[in-house]
């Protein structure tokens, strides 16, 4: 069975936001709400590195657990979506979730709070596939047309992955091996730059 | 004195283990919505889910620039 899954690599990220736009272009997402967005640290600095966030379909998704009119759902291929029709707009997944995945449209004068959105992994939603209904919904379901999410598609540069958890790790396998990295392509001094030392990091002990 | 203190003590214990109990914390009753249709009951894959499963996996594959371009370094 198939396990869908993202996966950004740090190294190739270029900032180009080709990712951001190709998501909101492919599910007319309007405007104020990013289902994906690029996170960028040392920006600016020696060992700046950004990546791509949105929805990581958790396998134990905080979201499920604290909604309280139970919107959520996983598919069989591992992936969190939700009934717009059920939302109630409360914001609880919103404070659950540790990557700020789902937005809530906003409008009017009092900052009114719709239901929320966020990544489908473009499979659409509880509606007919490819249907008009889901698009305005949910957005494009690309799944259902043998296509894997339009962000990963579109990347330039190939730093944003998405597809079956097994093919993932044997892309990426592929690529750190002929990157010629070892153990150094993991940890801190990978994610944040400087040393890998575990004295010199932030409350570190020498 | 002697069964007032042991039943105080044995009181007092009962009120302090309750605090140990474990509280239940089961989720949702579950999925309260709509039933999505599969990905592969489109009339592209008529329900053929293995069908489905290979496309997904030859469409990622294409994002393994390894494959597409040749490496003379190898």
């Amino acid at each position: 069975m198939a396990r869908m899954k993202f996966i950004c690599d740090a190294e190739r990220c270029i900032e180009c936001n080709g990712c951001v736009t190709a998501c909101k272009n492919e599910h007319e997402v309007p405007w104020g709400v990013n289902r994906r967005r690029l996170v960028t640290v040392n920006d600016g600095k020696e060992g700046e590195r950004s990546i791509s966030v949105a929805c990581m379909h958790c396998t134990d998704a905080p979201c499920m657990a604290v909604c309280p009119v139970d919107c959520f759902y996983k598919t069989d291929e591992g992936i969190v979506l939700h009934d717009k029709d059920l939302c109630i707009g409360c914001g609880y997944c919103y404070y659950a979730c540790p990557f700020g995945a789902p937005q809530f449209p906003q409008a009017g004068a009092f900052g009114l709070r719709g239901k929320m959105d966020k990544c489908t992994y473009c499979s659409g939603g509880p509606e007919e596939n490819g249907s008009a209904e889901e698009f305005r919904k949910y957005g494009r379901n690309r799944l259902a047309e043998g296509k894997l999410p339009a962000c990963a598609e579109m990347c330039s540069t190939k730093a944003l992955l998405a597809g079956d958890a097994e093919v993932l790790t044997t892309i990426y396998k592929t690529r750190v091996v002929t990157r010629g990295k070892g153990d150094e392509i993991w940890g801190w001094a990978m994610a944040y730059g400087g040393s890998g030392m575990l004295a010199d990091q932030p409350g570190g002990k020498a | 004195m002697n069964k007032l203190t042991a039943s105080a003590a044995a009181f007092v214990a009962a009120v302090a283990f309750a605090g140990c109990t474990e509280v239940a914390q089961e989720p949702g009753k579950g999925y309260a919505g709509k039933e999505d249709a599969k990905p592969y009951a489109s009339d592209e894959f008529k329900g053929d889910k293995a069908k489905w499963e290979s496309a997904l996996a030859m469409r990622s594959q294409r994002m393994n620039d390894y494959n597409r371009v040749p490496n003379e370094k190898k």
